[in-house]
């Protein structure tokens, strides 16, 4: 009977295998390309001698589709993957030699996990021929992937790698797209400075890598800008209890709070600060008050601000770039979001837009370089000064921190009530993008 | 028995190894030497843990804190003192030992369940010591600059130089672990791993003969540690310290067999063999997860020995050769 039962189990467990092995992907949100294209070095023999020459570039890069970045990940290969079908269905890039170029991709999952990351990228260069690199999502991954990269010598564009101290290598091959970890509370703090220069501010953030380093980066901006800041405090990630926190919070005098982690630790604090009422004037969190599920929080959300790398309602424009005197290159923010709510269903995140950003720039340095050579792409990439949908993009091509972008900016939300009482997410800064005054200070229920 | 044939069961886990380092070389593939030193760092930390886990019975689910803290300490002297590559590697290796020391003294007076919660506890205590340690860089960890690589030859060739050390690293583990076996010594801690009570009654210290053997696990998981840091090129806590890689470790080795050389060997080549095959495959590749559960699951269901285990049960004349 024992015999039975297990011949019987295994029989299930391997059928069951079997079927969504073969059955749909288990990733419902990943179209496949349009279209693909067999890779082809040589000009088609049975053409007549006039048509121009295909090429084929394959972009190899890892994903997470499984383990702690799985979300984020997914979103930002989703953006990369319109880019490509876009770009694929319109015939391609032409070069000047008549040189039609046009994009595949190969991809495997990281598993959230470094330990396979540089076997993975090896084997994207050497065995998949990737002629073009994309990051992992994380700074962490996408330090692992880098050594490659440089070993190599392929361009590697980052997206989802914020923190700065990943292009203070030495390195010669990255190139990226967000914000860095040290300014990603600047624009809260220039707006602080408007509304309230005798703030005093506490810093209270998860004790990770990302967290703490944009608050290593802003302390000194603070400190810059005349704020004195009465509390500092790292909690441990996975911290659900924030009630010793929130009496020291209390106790410090703070008017404004800067910090956060991530989503669980960011709602449960958001959360305990909603009870406690210790009168708090603003509350600014990392991450958390990004995602979409955030208002379900009711009450507690009101109020509380973030940044963001991209939204809709602050999309860049091709005025903004005339004004500013920088080329303007790529669709609108609002075509973007139109063909990916049409893709897949729901609205654009900033991971959606990054994934999506990566590819255009490359585009664009395949134009300006005209080439699909390595180095001549890296070279155009170190010249670039653009403007697309997504925000201004220029590398740091310093010895010291190559790769930085140091043109694009990040946007504050914040999460307010609309004429009908529902908790929507609105700009407040930059000013010139802002849709909505901040709610400074936050009212108390 | 004749010295020679004292050492027959040396023989298969050597040309194992062998195989797997020469897989890369002969076919000149850097893709392929990737995965073998993946497979290979596999070996020489479940090899290590053997000694503990193996010879003496007690499980830990800590074990990948010495790989962490040597690592981290390799790293530091490495990044921030402009210590060689060899040097690094020998301060993480003696410091995870004398962690191992110090550890050993407090919690092997420990048994069973309680000794595999407390290594539980020590993983978890050693990612908050690196969290708040300023001198590793905190939460942030510590981030190798590529001018590093410039004195073995850039990257290329310093990511190539990491794959000989771990071959080097791997043959070190699996000969300790064959001496160990072999000896008095090894003989004593089987002893307490039947009997720990017995063990005592015989002659055996088995506080002492247990805090050497951790020791013994712990010095090569260090100086790997310090080796893939140093190729990966960053540390932080929650990479240092993954207590699910602990678990990994504990399934290579029950997975090939406790308490056998060429288990934990074939173990790891196993999972990690399965584990990059299936990441990699274009039919698998999105439920690697779940295929590599079930494949565990039938394999602890059908032969919980391990699979030198159920070879020395069926082939009794292979005892000889699969020590």
């Amino acid at each position: 009977m024992k015999k039975v039962l297990f011949v019987l189990f295994t029989l299930l467990i391997v059928s069951s295998m079997l079927l969504s092995a073969c059955g749909p992907s288990a990733e419902p949100t990943t179209a496949p390309p349009a279209e693909t294209q067999e890779p082809s070095e040589e000009p088609v023999a049975t053409q007549p001698p006039a048509a121009p020459e295909e090429k084929t570039v394959v972009i190899g890069f890892t994903s997470s589709l499984t383990g702690s970045q799985e979300v984020s990940s997914k979103r930002q290969v989703n953006g990369f993957l319109l880019w490509m079908n876009q770009v694929n269905e319109a015939g391609g890039i032409t070069l000047s030699d008549g040189t039609v170029v046009k994009f595949d991709y190969k991809t495997y999952d990281d598993e959230s996990n470094g330990e396979r990351v540089q076997e993975l990228y090896t084997r994207l260069i050497s065995e998949d021929n990737a002629d073009f690199l994309i990051s992992p999502y994380s700074s962490g991954l996408t330090s692992a992937a880098s050594i490659v990269a440089e070993q190599n010598g392929k361009v590697l564009i980052t997206t989802g790698a914020a923190d700065d101290a990943t292009y203070k290598t030495g390195n010669t091959s990255l190139f990226q797209l967000y914000t860095p970890g040290s300014l990603y509370m600047s624009s809260t703090v220039d707006m602080l400075q408007q509304l309230d220069p005798e703030a005093k501010v506490a810093l209270v953030y998860e004790s990770d890598k990302f967290s703490t380093s944009v608050v290593e980066g802003i302390k000194p901006y603070l400190a810059d800008k005349g704020f004195e800041v009465t509390l500092e405090e790292g909690y441990a990630s996975g911290t659900t209890d924030f009630g010793p926190i929130v009496n020291k919070l209390a106790a410090s005098g703070a008017t404004v709070l800067l910090g956060g982690g991530h989503y669980e630790d960011g709602t449960a604090l958001a959360r305990t600060l909603y009870e406690r009422q210790i009168g708090l004037k603003f509350v600014y969190l990392l991450v958390a008050p990004a995602d979409t599920k955030f208002p379900e929080l009711g009450d507690a959300a009101l109020g509380i601000a973030t940044s963001s790398q991209w939204e809709l309602k602050a999309t860049h424009t091709e005025e903004e770039a005339a004004n500013l005197g920088i080329e303007w290159f790529g669709p609108t923010g609002e075509d973007f979001a139109a063909a990916y709510q049409a893709a897949y269903g729901d609205p654009p995140t900033y991971h959606v837009a990054g994934g999506y950003a990566a590819g255009l720039v490359l585009q664009k340095a395949i134009l300006d370089a005209d080439s699909v050579d390595p180095e001549a792409v890296k070279a155009a990439l170190n010249a670039m000064n653009l403007m697309t949908f997504y925000g201004g993009i220029q590398f740091d091509t310093s010895e010291a921190a190559h790769g930085l972008q140091i043109a694009h900016k990040m946007v504050v939300a914040q999460w307010q009530k609309n004429d009908a009482g529902e908790l929507v997410r609105v700009i407040i800064a930059p000013a010139d993008v802002a849709t909505n005054d901040p709610l400074y200070p936050v009212p108390t229920p | 028995m004749k010295s020679w044939q004292k050492h027959l069961g040396l023989v298969l886990p050597l040309l194992v190894v062998a195989g797997v380092v020469l897989w890369p070389i002969i076919t000149d593939n850097v893709s392929a030497r990737e995965s073998a030193f993946t497979i290979l760092k596999a070996i020489a930390l479940a090899s290590s843990l053997n000694i503990l886990l193996g010879y003496t019975g007690y499980v830990s689910f800590g074990h990948i804190v010495f790989y962490g803290f040597g690592g981290y300490v390799g790293l530091y002297f490495v990044n921030d003192h402009g210590w060689s590559i060899w040097a690094g590697m020998l301060a993480g290796g003696i410091a995870s030992g004398i962690l191992a020391f110090l550890l050993g003294k407090a919690i092997l007076r420990l048994r069973g369940a309680y000794f595999a919660l407390a290594t539980i506890g020590i993983n978890e205590a050693m990612k908050a010591f690196a969290n708040n340690f300023d001198l590793f860089g905190g939460p942030i960890g510590m981030v190798l600059n590529f001018s590093v690589y410039k004195a073995y030859g850039g990257a290329a060739e310093a990511l190539k130089m990491t794959f000989y050390i771990m071959a080097g690293l791997t043959f070190a583990a699996l000969l300790i672990s064959h001496f160990v076996r072999s000896s008095k010594f090894g003989l004593g801690l089987l002893a307490i791993r039947e009997n720990e009570d017995a063990a005592e009654v015989m002659g055996v210290i088995a506080p002492n003969a247990k805090t050497w053997a951790y020791v013994l696990s712990a010095i090569i998981p260090g100086m790997v540690g310090v080796l893939f840091f140093f190729k990966n090129g960053h540390v932080e806590p929650p990479v240092a310290f993954p207590l699910h890689s602990s678990i990994e470790l504990l399934v290579m080795v029950m997975l090939g067999g406790q308490g056998t050389v060429l288990g934990p060997i074939l173990g790891a080549f196993a999972y990690q063999g399965m584990r990059g095959y299936l990441v990699t495959s274009d039919f698998f590749k999105d439920i690697q997860l779940s295929v590599s559960g079930v494949v565990l699951l039938l394999i602890v269901l059908f032969i919980p020995a391990g699979a030198i285990g159920w070879l020395r049960h069926r082939i009794p004349v292979l005892r000889r050769v699969l020590a």
